[in-house]
């Protein structure tokens, strides 16, 4: 072979090896585009079909179809796979043909010539490289002064949104005074201005979000969580019914259908009725109108990050929707079984959601949350370990958690003053704990309960009472850290504990109620109702309200000797605690929300 | 809880099967399910459970054999290039170079790259550097201090792969050349700092050639990757000289070399045939004697850009570190806590999985904007240091302008010289025996 | 003369400076060697960390990715109902294409005995993309759980998914503890 016939041949070669590498890089261009632009197998429509077919499950054409679409979507996918692959060396195949092909043209091109006049002139080389390196210079050290410009240090003026919350606090009686939460942290001095401004940062959402948190006196004026104010069970209601019956409509002001399934009770706050339910994926939020039974709005609860898609397996008996939610009065908070937990607004609009991961629970979270000032407390004992966590009401971030040595617990937080500050009392097994409700320091806790715990603490005059099944009741001296008197005569699973006047009442699962000295532990007297109880006792206007599973409520004077007031029926299940108004009483029952009163 | 765990349990449409293990649950004492929501199976027709599939990883006898190879390659190289004095032989070790680290290896196993974790060692004493990766990060700098840069000629893939798809180059002006060539300096610079700080390893990231050797990379990579070979066509090895940062130090070792490969195996004959050999612009020609600058003039230059050395690395160190705030945003961390504080309405994007993981992990927001501080405040410390350093780099350049060494012969610049041995073959001087 | 004499000096920094250069590369390799460690370090991930997020499908830089679902027999119930195997809304506990989660197919689902069903990956066909790890760690024992396989990871100087990894599950390990295979339900069961 002659050289020209060589130039020739690797000439052509490199072009068509050059035109092939080309056309398969189109290829692969194409192939990348349509499957960076659709991915089969994050289509969409298959997930679409299964959700129709979830809904009837009968049609096998349906079916049929999704089968012959996912085959298609697996097959487009491998195929590009290998497409891309098969491409890939395709390309670089042709790409070595091109590479030897060219640098064979110009090896026979080239040969050592002659060298030309001396180069250019050293000096001139140099002054302009001198040059264009202090250009160079200048470029670099003026791209960094601008990016340091242009970049504001947003960590040097950020102060934590829980320790700047300066929060106004609004009195029953529209008295303006300045409450200071986390004292610790605080900055003194700020008000005025400075306080709007930072509502107006920190609200996000719905405009009419303000900070203002209720106090004590305003909070004992709804039934604004499980059990009522503090979740204790007593409420200052007045004019509360005694006497209805569901058969004959006897006072049952309004009565509307419970749309989802759930055992949380419900609350209240002004004129807002709420509750939770839950069926499979389906979470929803309820607000209803505590005069006329109006629904006033309803959210779902979903796109929460983090959530799982499938349904966390729990029992009946228990649910998705257990815990019971709570309310401040401007933000209503409720908690379901799959770990979400969510905000809204009193108009229902979404303020914040978040997963605090799948508890690991075998009958399903059951835990009722609980709310004071500017945090929001979760008990979340579950498998994986124990934890109170206490959330931002406003952002829903964690404030601080601590974390117990418990096993799953299904009790619900309370909050007591003890000692001028106020506690979040926990009971599981093995401990009934008190914590700092602001720094979540454990400020006292007794090793003494074991089992599976459903009921939740009771505090009165200086002594937690805590209660569990094939367990023990005790009294507890939260200061001395011991256990005062217990008995395990009489022991409830569920129901929760109650003290009023000196008394302790107790309720089993089995019927029995028990009312006892709550300083000594004395029994006074026992009462055997028609049905078990899973619903908590409330006391309202020193008489006793307690509900059986069958929707029996009884009715007790609070007092050393057993006087029943009054027996009244709903005439379906109830295992959820009732919520008390002025003049009414709310109770959620298995098929339908009743409210009692003229 | 017990009682009522089983009441209601007939009347719903749920699962029967799983009825059952929960039944199982509930009579089982409390103290043992804590662990396991179902518990292990007992199986009567006798089957086994098979293990878990956990494939061994490569054996690090293997990567001891790479360190070898590493030797045995930059050796024949060296004696290559001084004794055999032949293109051919570094040729053919450059395809085997490509073949073996590049393809076979997949160009994961690398001297650019070990740069980032021979510095994160240095400065994290929890962090500890592999020996094999220390081997590869130190031998290749010894033997440039000794022979030159031996390991761009013929042991390193991308080096390898960028050489043999040499096509026609061009001539680069020699201003650009030293313009350019303060770049990867300071590249070098920053992918320590990132990598010291924990941020990213730049070096690896935006290595264009590692995508081609595993057949798939990111999108952008695989363009980026291409195109530079295309370019490297006409411009010869793009990025080992105008990006390479490990190139930047071999520049330095290289320089001073005790036994730099030569052009001639002898006397210089000036023949100036070996003139346009070299694709690199690295060989340094004698100076014109009428071309001597003024010398006076020359001295006050050099005075003063010594001077000015002092007031780049100042100037060099503010600027830089006053960027500090830019740079550590390429921190995951900072970028994150910087993102919530900016914007707070970046919560309720339910599609961001770095905010809704870091939300749902618990962590309080303070803690984050903490750990993020204290990097932030790492890069104002480094930013100094990096600062410094490339003022120091643009003095030094500018005063290597005013230095003159006076030359008589042809000489690869030790430097620049990649000893790929090309000119070798242009010289007609034959070694007197 | 004058020429030998430059020749000598530069010679001489020369020598002054590969002295320099050789002791400051020795210094640097000292203190580097006092950090080395002689083992292999690999990439894992650590699945009591992981949020099964799904970027370990689309962030390595294999396609299909290294990281792969690799199943704790041990831990698992071999329930007829699984929430890695099913997807939510299926409608009846068999292999048809509408019920299972995996999109590309990639679990088997085989009989064992009554109630009991066995899981089996295939590697070739898993793309690491953690439906199934989640729906078994949302439902069931966590048994599935996604590993870097070491067959195929490249052990890349900086793993491209432990970058992007929200929750910080991927870390470097000294490869003869290269897999955390899930023993117990809890790390420290498990031994890892």
């Amino acid at each position: 072979m002659d050289r020209q016939t060589q130039l020739k041949l690797s000439a052509n070669t490199a072009i068509v090896s050059g035109i092939f590498s080309i056309l398969v890089s189109i290829l692969l261009l194409i192939s990348y585009w349509q499957t960076s632009s659709f991915n089969p197998l994050e289509t969409e429509a298959i997930q679409a079909l299964v959700e129709r077919l979830a809904e009837d499950p009968g049609n096998d054409a349906l079916r049929d179809e999704i089968r012959t679409l996912d085959l298609l979507a697996r097959k487009a996918y491998f195929t590009s796979t290998w497409q891309v692959k098969t491409g890939g060396y395709l390309l670089l195949f042709g790409a070595i043909v091109c590479i030897v092909a060219l640098r064979y043209y110009y090896s026979l091109l080239t040969k050592i010539e002659k060298p030309g006049e001396p180069v250019v002139n050293e000096n001139v080389n140099r002054i302009l490289s001198q040059k264009w390196i202090l250009a160079a210079g200048m470029v670099i050290m003026v791209l960094a002064l601008a990016a340091a410009v242009l970049s504001r240090n947003h960590f040097s003026t950020y102060t934590p949104v829980s320790s700047a919350i300066v929060a106004e606090a609004v009195t029953g009686t529209d008295q303006v005074e300045v409450v200071e939460i986390r004292t610790d942290s605080a900055q003194e001095g700020m008000q005025g201005d400075e306080q709007e401004g930072l509502e107006g940062e920190v609200s996000q959402g719905a405009a009419a979000i303000t900070m203002r948190f209720p106090t004590r006196e305003e909070v004992l004026q709804h039934h604004n969580a499980f059990r009522g104010p503090f979740s204790n069970g007593i409420t200052s209601r007045r004019n509360i019914p005694v006497d209805w019956d569901a058969a004959t409509n006897r006072n049952i002001k309004w009565k509307v259908p419970v749309p989802k399934e759930g055992n949380n009770s419900p609350v209240l706050w002004g004129n807002k009725l709420f509750f939770a339910g839950a069926e499979g994926r389906s979470q929803t939020v309820y607000c209803y109108d505590h005069n006329t039974g109006r629904l006033l709005w309803q959210q779902d609860v979903n796109n929460i990050p983090g959530s799982t898609a499938a349904v966390p397996r729990v029992t009946d008996d228990t649910g998705l929707s257990a815990p019971t939610l709570t309310t401040d009065g401007q933000r209503v908070y409720s908690i379901f079984a799959t770990g979400d937990v969510i905000c809204f607004d009193m108009d229902g609009n979404r303020i914040w959601a978040r997963n605090l991961g799948v508890p690991e629970n075998h009958y399903g979270h059951a835990s009722s949350l609980i709310c004071w000032q500017d945090k929001l407390y979760v008990q979340y004992d579950t498998g994986e370990g124990g934890r109170l966590i206490a959330l931002n009401v406003l952002t829903g971030e964690t404030l601080w958690q601590t974390f117990r040595e418990v096993e799953i617990s299904w009790a619900s937080p309370i909050l007591a003053q003890i000692g001028g500050a106020y506690q979040v009392i926990l009971v599981a097994d093995p401990l009934v704990a008190g914590y700092d409700a602001n720094t979540g320091k454990e400020m006292w806790s007794v090793p003494c309960m074991s089992g599976e715990v459903g009921p939740s603490a009771a505090y009165s005059d200086g002594l937690v009472y805590a209660v569990n099944e094939y367990a023990v009741l005790v009294a507890i001296d939260p200061t001395r850290e011991e256990v005062v008197w217990e008995d395990n005569e009489f022991l409830s699973d569920i129901s929760s504990p109650v003290v009023s006047n000196g008394l302790l009442f107790i309720l089993t699962s089995y019927g029995i109620m028990v009312c006892y000295d709550a300083k000594t532990g004395e029994e006074y007297w026992e009462y055997q109702a028609r049905q078990g109880f899973m619903s908590s006792p409330i006391v309202a206007e020193n008489k006793l309200y307690v509900t059986d599973w069958d929707g029996n409520t009884y009715i007790f004077e609070v007092s050393r000797e057993m006087n029943l007031i009054g027996e009244c029926s709903l005439g379906e299940p109830v295992y959820t605690t009732p919520a008390f108004a002025d003049g009414a009483i709310y109770f959620k029952g298995w098929e339908n929300l009743y409210c009692i009163g003229q | 809880m017990h009682l009522t765990g089983c009441i209601y349990t007939g009347t719903h449409k749920a699962l029967k099967a799983v009825f059952l293990l929960l039944l199982l649950f509930v009579m089982m004492p409390p103290a043992s399910f804590a662990q396991q929501r179902f518990p292990r199976p007992e199986f009567e027709t006798g089957y086994e459970q098979p293990t878990p599939v956990t494939p061994e990883p490569r054996s690090l006898a293997l990567e001891y054999v790479d360190v070898a190879m590493l030797l045995a390659v930059m050796a024949l190289v060296t004696w290559f290039l001084l004794k055999k004095r032949s293109r051919t032989g570094i040729f053919w070790i450059s395809v085997f170079t490509l073949v073996y680290f590049g393809f076979y290896r997949n160009g994961c196993i690398c001297s650019v790259g070990s740069v980032q974790n021979v510095a994160l060692s240095l400065f994290n004493t929890g962090y500890s550097v592999s020996l094999t990766v220390l081997a590869f990060f130190l031998l290749p700098l010894i033997f440039s201090l000794f022979y030159g840069r031996v390991f761009c000629a013929g042991a390193c893939a991308l080096g390898a792969i960028q050489d043999l798809i040499i096509v026609k180059p061009i001539t680069f002006p020699s201003w650009l050349q030293k313009t350019l060539g303060i770049f990867p300096f300071v590249y070098l610079g920053l992918a320590i700092l990132f990598a010291v700080t924990g941020t990213d390893f730049i070096i690896c990231r935006y290595d264009p050639f590692v995508g081609i050797f595993r057949m798939g990379a990111e999108f952008t990579m695989i363009v980026l990757g291409i195109g530079m070979l295309l370019i490297g066509m006409f411009v010869a090895r793009p990025y080992c000289r105008f990006v390479c940062p490990y190139g930047a130090l071999l520049r330095v070792t290289s320089f001073f070399a005790r036994r730099h490969m030569t052009i001639t195996p002898a006397e210089c004959i000036q023949c100036r045939l070996c003139e346009s050999s070299c694709p690199f612009d690295a060989i340094d020609f004698p100076g014109d004697s009428n071309a001597r600058p003024d010398t006076e003039k020359n001295l006050r230059r050099f005075i003063l850009y010594l001077v000015l050395i002092p007031v780049w690395v100042a100037l060099g160190g503010f600027a830089v570190s006053s960027a500090h705030v830019f740079l550590s945003r390429a921190h995951p961390d900072v970028f994150l806590a910087n993102l919530l504080i900016t914007k707070p309405e970046m919560r309720n994007d339910l599609d961001n999985i770095d905010i809704q993981t870091f939300l749902s992990s618990g962590k309080p927001l303070e803690t984050l904007v903490e750990e993020a501080e204290v990097i932030q405040n790492q890069f104002y410390t480094g930013g100094w240091i990096l600062g410094g350093f490339i003022g120091f780099v643009i003095g030094i350049t500018l005063l290597n302008q005013v230095v003159f060494r006076r030359k008589t012969d042809y000489e690869p610049h030790k430097g620049n010289c990649y000893s790929c041995g090309r000119c070798m073959k242009y010289c007609p001087v034959i070694k007197k025996q | 003369m004058d020429k030998d004499k430059a020749q000598s000096r530069r010679n001489f920094i020369d020598k002054g400076m590969r002295i320099t250069l050789g002791l400051s590369l020795a210094g640097v390799g000292s203190v580097a060697l006092s950090r080395v460690s002689a083992k292999k370090w690999v990439w894992q991930i650590d699945p009591f960390l992981c949020t099964q997020c799904g970027r370990c499908a689309d962030y390595c830089v294999l396609k299909p990715s290294a990281v792969k679902c690799v199943h704790a027999y041990d831990l698992c119930g071999y329930c007829d109902l699984c929430g890695g195997y099913l997807r939510p809304e299926h409608t009846e506990r068999d292999t048809g294409a509408e019920n299972q989660l995996c999109p590309t197919a990639a679990i088997e689902r085989r009989y064992i005995e009554e109630p009991y069903y066995e899981y089996v990956i295939n590697r070739d066909l898993c793309i690491g993309c953690a439906k199934c790890v989640a729906g078994c760690t949302a439902f069931g024992n966590g048994s599935l759980h996604l590993q870097i396989q070491h067959d195929l990871c490249m052990n890349c100087n900086e793993c491209s998914i432990a970058r992007v990894c929200p929750s910080n599950a991927i870390s470097r390990v000294e490869s003869d503890a290269a897999y955390i295979i899930k023993g117990g339900f809890t790390r420290e069961e498990s031994g890892g």
